[in-house]
C-alpha cells in the first residue's frame, strides 16, 4: 500500500515535471530583428583567462547591442566540436556561432559548409569560406614590449616560458618576446616547458615551479589560467624575486607583485564589428572576411589591469634602469617601452618586432635583413624558435 | 543504537535489481541536491538532460555516436573486471589501438582498397591496444605490481607517445605545421548515415563484440576461469587454473577492445591523430562506470553505455538551455557511481540497526 503511493506521488511529481519543462520550452518567439549568436568556449568561462576574455568581449557587445541574443558553451573539446554546433544550429536556432579555440577550426570550416544559411567566425584560424570568417586580437607586438621588460628585469638571465601547444601563434607570441628581450638584454637566455593543454592550471603550476627551480626569474605563459602568476607571487611571499606576465586577461589581483605587466586582449571591439557587419548584411561572402585587429586597432593592450600598463610599484625600478639604445640613444628602459608603444600604434610599418635578421637555433635567415615578416609568415609558417631560446622546438 | 554488518550469503535477482534502481535512484537524489543549491529546478534539469539526448532525431543520433566507443570499451572492463583486474588505463589502450590504426592507415592506406585497409586497421588497433592492456597484466602476475596504479600510469605515457608523434615525426605535411597527422585516404573512412556521426557498421561491431564477450563470460570455461579467478583466487589456485595465462589473455581482450575503439573513433570522426583528448573525450574512464552499472555483464553494458553516452550529450542541451557549467556532467557521473558502488555493498552486507541493551 505505502509504495504504491509513493508510486503515485513519484509519477504525479514528474508529470509536474514534464508539464513545467513543456511550459518554459515554449517561450514567445523573439521579435524578427534579434540575432542569436552563440559562443563555443575551449576552457569554462570563469578561467580567468582566454575563454574569461571571450566571455567578457560577449557580455559587452551584449550591452552594446539591444538586438543581441547570446548563448555559450564551455569546456568544449577540441575534438568534439561538431556536435555541440549541431546542437546550436539544429535546437537552438542561432543565427551566428563563434568559435573561440584554433582547434575548432576544421570542425568550423565543415559546420559551415553544412549549414550555408549560418554564419560561423573562427578565432586566431586562418582557413576560411563563404559563411566562415575569422578573426584574432593579436597581441605579438605587446608581447615585444613585455619582452623590453622582462629583459631588463631579470637578474639571472633566465626567463621561462610556459607554452601550451607547438603552433605558429604560440611561436610567433615567444618569438616576439624573445626578440624584446634580446634588445635590451643580448646574454637572457630563454627556456621553455610545453604542458599540452590551454587549460591545464595542474600543468602549468608543476611546469612554473620547475621553470623557477632552474633559475628562470621571469615567466610569460600560454595557458588559460593565472595559475603562473600565482605561482610567481608564492615565490615573492616566500623572499624569492619571480615575475610573471598576465596573459589575455588582467590577473594582477592573482599576483600584486609578481604580475609585472602582460598582454590584455579586448575582444568586445571585435565582437560588436562582426555582429554589426552580419547585421548589415556584410558577411555574405566571408572568404576574404579575416579580422587581425592588432595594436593600432584597439583591440589589445599593455598591462596587468586595464588601468596600468606597468605595475606601478615597477615603473621607478624601470625608468632606473639605462640603456644606450642604438635608434633612441641614451634611454631608459620605461621611456624605451613607451616609444616603441606608440611606433607600433602607429602600425606595422613604422615599426615591427618582426624585422629582420632574424636567425631561428640553427643560424638560418628566417626573416631576411630589413624585411618585415608578412603575416603569412607569423600566422601560418612559424614554427621555429629565435636564437636566444635554449629549448628546442619540441617537434624537432 | 549501533550499526551491525553481517555478510550476505545469497542475493536474489529481485534483490539485485532493486538495489540497482535504489542506487541510481538515490544518486539522481545527490545530484538533485546540487542543481537545487544552484537554483534550477532538479526535476527540470534531470528531464533536459533526457529530452536532449533522448528526445529528439538530433539527440538519440548523438547518443548512438557517443554509445559506440563507451559499449565497446565498457564490455572489455567488464570482462577484465570479472577477474578482479582494476583495469583503469581503457584510455591509454584506446589511443595505443588509434596510434596503431593510424599507421597502418597512412602507410598501407594509399595503395589498398577499402575491404582491406579498414578490417586491417581494425585488426593493428586490436593489437595495440592489446599489446599496451598486457603490460599491467604481467606487471601484476610476474612481479606483483597493483594493476591500478600500473594501468593509471600507462595513461599518461601513452598520452605522452601520442603528443611525441603527432608533433614529431608524424606530423601531416598538409596542415600548416600544426600538431595532427595527415587524413586517413579515404577508402580508410568509415561510411557515415547521412546527416550524422554514426557509422553503421561500428555500431554492429559493439553489439556483437559485447554480445561475444557476454557469451565467452557466462558460457565458457575461460569466462567460468575468469570468474573464479575474481570471486575466490584460493579456489582457482586449487584448481589449477592458470593465472598467468588467464589474466594474460583477458588483458589482451579488454585492451585490444579499446584498441578497437580507439580504431573507430579515428576512422569514423577524427580522419587523423592529434592531441590524445581530441582522439578521446575520456571514454577510458566515463565506460569504467559503464561497465560497473551494466553490472560487469557485457549485453547490458550496450544499456549502459547508451544511458552514459545520453547523459554526455543531454549534458550539452542543459548548459545552452538552463546556462548550468559543463562540468555538471562529471558532477553527474561521480554520483551515481559513488551510489553504484555503494549500493553493491548492501549486495554483499546485511546492515541492521541494533538496538543495544546494556
Amino acid at each position: 500500500m505505502r509504495t504504491r503511493l509513493g508510486l503515485a506521488l513519484l509519477m504525479v511529481l514528474l508529470a509536474a515535471a514534464l508539464a513545467f519543462a513543456g511550459a518554459t520550452s515554449e517561450e514567445p518567439e523573439a521579435a524578427d530583428d534579434t540575432v542569436k549568436a552563440a559562443f563555443v568556449y575551449i576552457g569554462p568561462a570563469g578561467d580567468f583567462g582566454w575563454t574569461y576574455a571571450h566571455d567578457q568581449g560577449r557580455l559587452y557587445a551584449e550591452s552594446q547591442l539591444p538586438w543581441l541574443e547570446t548563448i555559450t558553451v564551455e569546456s568544449v573539446p577540441e575534438g568534439d566540436a561538431v556536435r555541440f554546433i549541431d546542437r546550436l544550429v539544429q535546437e537552438q536556432d542561432v543565427d551566428v556561432v563563434f568559435t573561440t579555440s584554433f582547434g575548432y577550426m576544421e570542425d568550423t570550416i565543415a559546420a559551415g559548409e553544412k549549414y550555408p544559411d549560418v554564419d560561423f567566425f573562427h578565432a586566431s584560424g586562418f582557413m576560411r569560406s563563404p559563411n566562415v570568417g575569422t578573426y584574432m586580437g593579436d597581441m605579438y607586438q605587446i608581447y615585444y614590449l613585455n619582452g623590453l621588460i622582462s629583459g631588463a628585469i631579470t637578474e639571472t638571465n633566465k626567463i621561462g616560458y610556459v607554452a601550451a601547444f607547438p603552433i605558429p601563434e604560440l611561436f610567433r607570441h615567444m618569438n616576439a618576446f624573445a626578440l624584446g628581450v634580446n634588445e635590451v638584454n643580448p646574454d637572457a637566455e630563454l627556456s621553455a616547458k610545453w604542458i599540452y593543454a590551454w587549460y591545464a592550471p595542474d600543468a602549468a603550476r608543476e611546469a612554473a615551479e620547475a621553470l623557477v627551480a632552474e633559475g628562470n626569474d621571469v615567466l610569460g605563459f600560454t595557458e588559460d589560467t593565472p595559475t603562473v602568476v600565482e605561482v610567481a607571487q608564492e615565490k615573492m611571499d616566500a623572499g624569492e624575486r619571480v615575475f610573471a606576465l598576465s596573459h589575455y586577461s588582467p590577473m594582477e589581483a592573482y599576483g600584486p607583485d609578481s604580475s609585472i605587466t602582460g598582454q590584455l586582449t579586448d575582444w568586445g571591439v571585435l565582437y560588436v564589428r562582426m555582429l554589426e557587419d552580419y547585421r548589415a548584411g556584410l558577411t555574405t561572402d566571408m572568404t576574404d572576411y579575416d579580422l587581425l585587429y592588432l595594436m593600432e586597432d584597439g583591440a589589445v593592450e599593455l598591462g596587468g589591469t586595464w588601468e596600468n600598463r606597468i605595475n606601478p610599484q615597477y615603473v621607478d625600478t624601470l625608468k632606473g634602469i639605462e640603456i644606450d639604445h642604438p635608434e633612441f640613444g641614451m634611454t631608459n628602459i620605461y621611456d624605451l617601452v613607451m616609444a616603441r608603444y606608440d611606433q607600433m600604434m602607429q602600425g606595422r610599418d613604422v615599426f615591427d618586432p618582426f624585422t629582420g635578421p632574424i636567425a631561428d637555433q640553427n643560424g638560418v635567415i628566417r626573416i631576411a635583413d630589413g624585411e618585415i615578416a608578412t603575416i603569412p609568415h607569423l600566422f601560418a609558417e612559424m614554427n621555429y624558435h629565435t636564437d636566444n631560446w635554449v629549448t628546442a622546438p619540441p617537434q624537432e | 543504537m549501533t550499526i551491525r554488518v553481517t555478510p550476505r550469503e545469497e542475493t536474489t535477482q529481485g534483490f539485485r535489481t532493486l538495489v540497482l534502481v535504489g542506487s541510481l535512484f538515490a544518486g539522481l537524489i545527490a545530484v538533485g541536491i546540487v542543481f537545487a543549491v544552484r537554483g534550477v529546478n532538479p526535476l527540470l534539469a534531470v528531464w533536459s538532460i533526457f529530452r536532449g539526448s533522448f528526445g529528439s532525431a538530433y539527440g538519440i543520433k548523438e547518443t548512438i555516436t557517443k554509445a559506440v566507443p563507451l559499449i565497446l570499451i565498457g564490455s572489455g572492463l567488464a570482462l577484465a573486471y570479472r577477474a578482479k583486474f582494476w583495469n583503469i588505463g581503457a584510455e591509454s589502450q584506446l589511443l595505443l589501438g588509434a596510434v596503431f590504426a593510424t599507421w597502418v592507415g597512412l602507410t598501407w592506406g594509399p595503395h589498398l582498397p577499402g575491404w582491406l585497409i579498414i578490417p586491417l586497421m581494425f585488426i593493428a588497433g586490436f593489437i595495440g591496444g592489446a599489446l599496451w592492456g598486457t603490460i599491467p597484466a604481467i606487471l601484476k602476475i610476474r612481479f606483483g605490481i597493483n594493476e591500478v596504479i600500473s594501468t593509471l600510469m600507462l595513461n599518461y605515457v601513452a598520452a605522452e607517445i601520442v603528443k611525441y608523434l603527432v608533433v614529431g615525426p608524424w606530423k601531416g605535411e598538409t596542415k600548416f605545421g600544426y600538431p595532427y597527422t595527415d587524413d586517413l585516404p579515404d577508402q580508410a573512412i568509415l561510411r557515415l548515415l547521412p546527416l550524422s556521426r554514426i557509422s553503421p557498421a561500428l555500431v554492429v561491431l559493439a553489439v556483437v563484440l559485447a554480445l561475444v564477450l557476454t557469451y565467452i563470460i557466462f558460457r565458457t570455461r575461460f569466462g567460468y576461469e575468469i570468474r573464479v579467478i575474481g570471486e575466490s583466487p584460493e579456489a582457482a589456485r586449487y584448481a589449477g587454473i592458470d593465472f598467468f595465462k588467464t589474466l594474460l589473455i583477458t588483458m589482451v581482450i579488454s585492451g585490444g577492445i579499446a584498441g578497437i575503439a580507439g580504431v573507430g573513433e579515428l576512422s569514423a570522426i577524427h580522419h587523423n591523430l592529434s592531441y590524445p583528448e581530441t582522439i578521446s573525450a575520456g571514454y577510458g574512464f566515463t565506460a569504467i562506470i559503464v561497465a560497473w552499472l551494466g553490472k560487469l555483464n557485457p549485453a547490458f553494458v550496450i544499456l549502459s553505455g547508451l544511458f552514459f553516452a545520453g547523459i554526455i550529450v543531454g549534458g550539452d542541451a542543459i548548459q545552452m538551455t538552463l546556462g548550468l557549467p559543463a562540468v555538471t556532467v562529471s558532477v553527474f557521473n561521480g554520483f551515481l557511481l559513488v551510489f553504484l558502488i555503494a549500493g553493491d555493498y548492501l549486495l554483499y552486507h546485511r546492515v541492521k540497526l541494533v538496538r543495544e541493551h546494556a
